[in-house]
């Protein structure tokens, strides 16, 4: 443990206490989706410690993770585990060394749809998500089944102050990543 | 007659329009008057977060601004909605920089971080009452055997002290009790549904959905309940992500006052598992089953 300047750069990133760690394992055993990682998730949070940058930045870990925040919850330490996943992966994508593209790409498409029309437009955040995909068939199915139910609109819903909302993404967006 | 701003959200207003039907049927039995919080925007959701924090408070901060100007509390009927405006409005209450650096973005709106937000359950609990709601009933439940599915963000917010159990809720059995249904007891009530890896990831959620639908059906349930808009979609889409097996309906808890006030469901034909089971398990007796009753017959 001779380098703590990782440790240091994810304690200011996610203003987490992440040195407060005693490998309980409590958050490993609570995941949901465990069998799906590569890493667990108290190993990430050791690693951190331990200044294994690449090690966590590059791995599926942190992109598996569903944001349930069962291991935040349940951390003896208090920390926010969940938090400091999404806090990795603000800065994997920086550094381009993400391990999955999807997650990240799907909620840019739902921001973006925000920002045009204040509110989630689903089905053109969907749609371009399947065409950046190229699966156009894959849940047609699901679409039009959810169609004929009424639960899959056409028309975006546009607020009315939409200019303000765009002036607030602009004062915020270039101002630095993560926050 | 109580009135609160109802912040709506996106799900409320497309994927899940008939639950919003659902809630103003019941809140006025009850007389709670919604307010619809007037030109709001999205509250960003699992998304945002995890693109730009300061944007994602800011996102919350500009619904909450407006709604403070109304001097009623929020009313965030999804969950996501709900975790989101309740993080984000203590955060800015405390931390005087992030609510300095949000307002000077969301200029000339102003959140000072001082609102009420409720949720369905907490509505339900403060503004009808137990008391009330079992008083109201016309409708026999106690055929109806349900699992209360409370899902992820509703109770499991970090740093703050939150209006039920974080890991054991049992706000929601207590109104679903009080609505005279079977409830039972079971090991899921938070179990994540797979959340908004849905598209991303449909495998996860099919394996996720399906092990709760498979322990509600292990329980012998007829219906499972839920307030989140996100959960109730991901359970019902079941059948299309490649489910074979049976599957049981997802109801709102709302659409459970439904059955016990008026004995039917307006949303019904909006349902993608079919609840006709369901709802026949509810009409056969014509209430009789009130609270003073089932207090003699010492069923509490």
């Amino acid at each position: 443990m001779n380098d703590l300047s990782f440790l240091n750069e994810m304690e200011k990133a996610s203003g987490e206490k992440i040195s407060g760690c005693y490998q309980c394992y409590r958050c490993t055993i609570g995941c949901p989706v465990v069998a799906d990682m590569d890493l667990y998730p108290h190993r990430v949070i050791r690693y951190i410690v331990l200044g294994e940058r690449e090690r966590v930045l590059t791995s599926k870990t942190i992109w598996t993770c569903l944001q349930c925040v069962t291991c935040s919850v349940r951390c003896p330490n208090d920390i926010d585990i969940a938090h400091v996943f999404d806090a990795l992966r603000k800065i994997a994508v920086k550094e381009q060394k993400e391990a999955e593209t999807d997650t990240w790409k799907f909620d840019q498409y739902f921001m973006d749809s925000v920002k045009k029309h204040g509110r989630l437009h689903e089905i053109e955040t969907v749609l371009r998500y399947k065409i950046e995909k190229k699966d156009f068939f894959g849940d047609a199915k699901m679409g039009m089944g959810m169609f004929i139910k009424g639960r899959m609109g056409i028309l975006p819903h546009n607020i009315k102050d939409r200019k303000g909302l765009k002036e607030m993404f602009k004062r915020l967006e270039d101002k630095k990543i993560g926050g | 007659m109580r009135t609160l701003t109802y912040y709506p959200g996106c799900s409320l207003k497309t994927s899940s329009k008939f639950y919003e039907t659902s809630i103003r049927e019941v809140f006025s039995a009850y007389d709670i008057g919604l307010k619809e919080l007037d030109d709001w925007s999205c509250c960003g959701a699992s998304a945002a977060h995890t693109i730009n924090e300061t944007i994602a408070h800011a996102l919350v901060a500009r619904n909450l601004s407006l709604a403070e100007q109304e001097n009623y509390p929020l009313f965030a009927p999804c969950s996501a909605c709900y975790n989101r405006s309740k993080i984000t409005n203590e955060r800015l209450r405390a931390d005087k920089e992030l609510r300095d650096e949000v307002n000077r973005a969301n200029e000339p709106l102003k959140c000072l971080g001082t609102l009420e937000v409720k949720n369905i359950i907490e509505v339900l609990s403060e503004y009808a009452g137990v008391e009330r709601i079992a008083r109201k009933i016309a409708y026999d439940l106690s055929g109806l055997k349900v699992v209360p599915y409370y899902g992820c963000v509703l109770t499991r917010i970090m740093n703050m002290e939150t209006f039920d159990d974080k890991e054991n809720p049992t706000s929601m059995d207590t109104l679903l009790w009080a609505t005279g249904a079977e409830v039972a007891e079971w090991p899921f009530k938070m179990e994540c549904c797979g959340a908004s890896k849905t598209l991303t990831n449909k495998e996860t959620t099919l394996r996720l959905s399906s092990s709760i639908m498979d322990m509600a059906i292990t329980m012998g349930a007829d219906a499972i309940v839920t307030p989140c808009p996100l959960c109730q979609l991901n359970l019902d889409i079941l059948p299309y992500l490649g489910r074979g097996a049976r599957n049981l309906p997802v109801l709102f808890l709302s659409e459970i006052f439904e059955l016990a006030l008026f004995g039917k469901l307006s949303g019904a034909g909006s349902h993608i598992i079919p609840v006709d089971e369901a709802i026949k398990k509810v009409i056969k007796v014509k209430t009789i089953n009130t609270y003073e009753q089932r207090k003699n017959n010492g069923d509490d």
